[in-house]
């Protein structure tokens, strides 16, 4: 019988979801057998382990992001750098669509229990953030154990959304954050008149004294 | 005759150091060029120490009053106050250093990631520098260094002694002026990095040390002994490695034999082979490779790389016409017998160095309190030189971290299309310890 249009597409649709399948497949296969590799108590295994997570890429940012408190300080370490990899390797030139795809993972740990979780990503996008990040990044500046790494995250995003965010923030922020809001609008060549700067302002006094003086 | 008998001979018709009238700088805060410079430390560990040292020396000669000793940590700070004698005030922060009007200069010693907040704070409180090497771990920093030196008319010298060492200035007149022939490549050596063989958690600080502040600008972390201290050294958030600590010297000498301070341009392609466990991150072996164009010549950072000569580090220039090394940074150890025997060719390039003290860390403070009393306020390794050789080493670690090369164009400050590179010549400081 003569192959007809619809069962040809039919066709292309059901390799094209296979492809995707065993790509998905893959990529989960992949993913396992890097995470195994980061647990393993083989120092050299976990090394190697993270230094090719780059090409594994997204599909394995949020496990490895649970690694990050692991009671093992090594794995936790691994796991991390694993996470740096993926960052670097997809904040390449040329490589928008996988920055993309790790950027919404690490979008995703923004709202983890952990504040260690909370924290790595918000500096893993400021590297690779772009106005996607901006409003999930803000939520952070009244979360108080990563306030001031969401602040330097928008800081870093370039584009006036990240601006504007700060600039929304200055109205809501408590009045001892405003200063260091002030401060990330001034780098980012933004006029602000109000909140000058306490960068040189003293605050640490010392209890060691001096030695006697030799004048009589 | 040569600049610097010129300059010897000025010098002596009018009865000493002084080559302007003491009142034309005297001014608030700004000592006049026969009166002593005020001085403070800030960090008073292992190489602050040795600043110390040279201060109390210079004490001792009538050029300096030593006011003020500065650390985070309360034991080191004990330690400077009995070093230093009767009359020093001691801190545990530094802006109370930065705040008196007495004060005319002050040397930095703290860890690395402190290095460009701290001068540009000096800067703008109208202090003139003295800070360790490198000069920052950030571009972004080094910059704003550059502009508040400038901005607030204060010599910022910074501590790469190789250019006004012997061996250094041997070294550079020689390959200057050919001994060699013209030089295509620069090849270095250092050993490695040290690995963490025994990690720890997390702690609590030692009851001495202020964390927050040794922290400072760096984004929050706990406290773990293997930040400090000394071994700030080995972070790429900090320390940098030893392509930020030696390198910061080793570029220095050979960017000044080279007469390549305006390069500022280049390639820069890094890989190197990362500590198996441990907090430590900067790479234990490494090479990077930097190309330079117009003229054309390559420098190569080798961790361990090739070595050529007898000690720990160094460097071979290699010409068209034979090859000379250099060990350490020209500073610490002597020139090879060919650069020290060289005689300078008819119509030949003379090199300026400072040559006041043996000892190479008091001719570098020398060369320091020249350029303030001359009133050029241009040490030999001024801000915006020192600058040039701390890019190189940071782009060495930008490169390795993203284990890609770059292309670093000096004009505009920009790495070429890489919007990620880019936004890592700057990290935001933590509030308030902001540039």
């Amino acid at each position: 019988m003569k192959p007809t249009l619809s069962s040809t597409a039919i066709s292309i649709t059901s390799v094209a979801a296979a492809i995707a399948t065993g790509a998905a497949s893959s990529a989960a296969v992949e993913t396992e057998t890097l995470l195994k590799s980061i647990r393993s108590r083989d120092e050299k295994v976990r090394c190697e382990a993270w230094q090719n997570a780059g090409a594994i890429g997204a599909p394995a940012v949020g496990p490895l992001a649970a690694m990050l408190v692991d009671a093992d300080i090594e794995v936790a370490r691994a796991a991390r750098r694993a996470m740096e990899t993926i960052v670097h390797h997809a904040g390449r030139p040329g490589a928008a669509a996988e920055a993309k795809a790790v950027e919404t993972e690490l979008v995703r740990l923004l709202n983890h229990d952990s504040p260690v979780i909370r924290r790595a990503a918000v500096w893993m996008l400021s590297e690779i953030g772009s106005d996607e990040s901006v409003e999930p990044i803000s939520a952070l500046l009244g979360d108080a154990p990563v306030r001031e790494d969401a602040r330097c995250a928008l800081q870093r995003i370039p584009g006036d959304k990240s601006v504007s965010a700060l600039r929304s923030a200055m109205k809501t922020a408590p009045e001892d954050f405003k200063y260091a809001i002030a401060e990330s609008l001034r780098k980012r060549g933004q006029n602000v008149s109000d909140y000058p700067t306490k960068k040189l302002a003293p605050t640490l006094p010392t209890q060691v004294k001096a030695a006697p003086s030799s004048n009589k | 005759m040569s600049r610097r008998r010129f300059i010897q001979t000025s010098a002596a018709a009018l009865g000493g150091f002084t080559l302007l009238p003491s009142g034309v700088l005297a001014q608030a805060g700004r000592p006049g060029a026969n009166e002593r410079l005020v001085v403070a430390h800030i960090g008073v560990g292992g190489m602050g120490n040795v600043h110390l040292g040279n201060m109390l020396q210079f004490q001792r000669e009538g050029k300096v009053r030593i006011a003020a000793v500065c650390d985070v940590d309360e034991s080191r700070l004990r330690d400077a106050v009995k070093a230093a004698g009767t009359d020093v005030e001691p801190y545990r922060d530094y802006r109370y250093v930065l705040q008196r009007k007495d004060i005319d200069a002050v040397l930095i010693a703290t860890p690395d990631h402190w290095h460009g907040v701290q001068t540009v704070h000096a800067c703008e409180s109208g202090k003139h520098v003295y800070v360790e090497k490198p000069s920052s771990v950030t571009i972004e920093e080094g910059n704003a260094m550059i502009a508040s030196a400038r901005a607030n008319k204060v010599a910022v010298q910074v501590g790469a002694q190789g250019r006004t060492g012997k061996g250094a200035w041997q070294t550079c007149r020689a390959i200057r002026n050919g001994i060699v022939g013209r030089v295509r490549r620069v090849e270095c050596w250092h050993y490695a990095n040290p690995v963490d063989e025994n990690p720890v958690p997390d702690s609590d600080p030692p009851a001495a040390l202020n964390w927050e502040m040794w922290l400072g600008p760096l984004p929050w972390r706990p406290y773990n002994p293997r930040y400090c201290p000394g071994v700030f050294r080995w972070f790429l958030d900090s320390g940098g490695g030893q392509i930020r600590d030696r390198g910061a010297h080793q570029f220095s000498t050979i960017l000044w034999c080279m007469n390549a301070d305006q390069q500022t341009s280049f390639t820069v392609e890094a890989k190197g082979t990362p500590p198996t466990k441990g907090l430590w991150d900067c790479p234990v072996d490494m090479e990077v490779v930097y190309e330079f164009k117009n003229p054309d010549w390559t420098l190569v950072w080798g961790q361990p790389g090739n070595k050529t000569g007898k000690t720990e580090f160094g460097q071979t220039f290699i010409g068209d016409n034979g090859r000379l090394i250099l060990e350490w940074e020209g500073a610490y150890r002597g020139a090879e017998p060919d650069a020290i025997n060289f005689k300078l060719p008819p119509g030949g390039q003379e090199v300026y160095r400072t040559a006041e003290y043996e000892d190479f860390n008091m001719n570098h403070k020398a060369d320091w309190f020249k350029s303030i009393r001359e009133g050029h306020l241009r040490p030999a390794v001024d801000i915006e030189i020192a600058h040039r050789t701390a890019t190189l080493c940071i782009l060495g670690n930008i490169s390795y971290i993203l284990s890609r090369k770059l292309v670093w164009d000096g004009q505009n400050q920009r790495v070429v299309s890489d919007d990620q590179a880019n936004r890592l010549l700057a990290r935001p400081q933590r509030y308030p310890y902001v540039l």
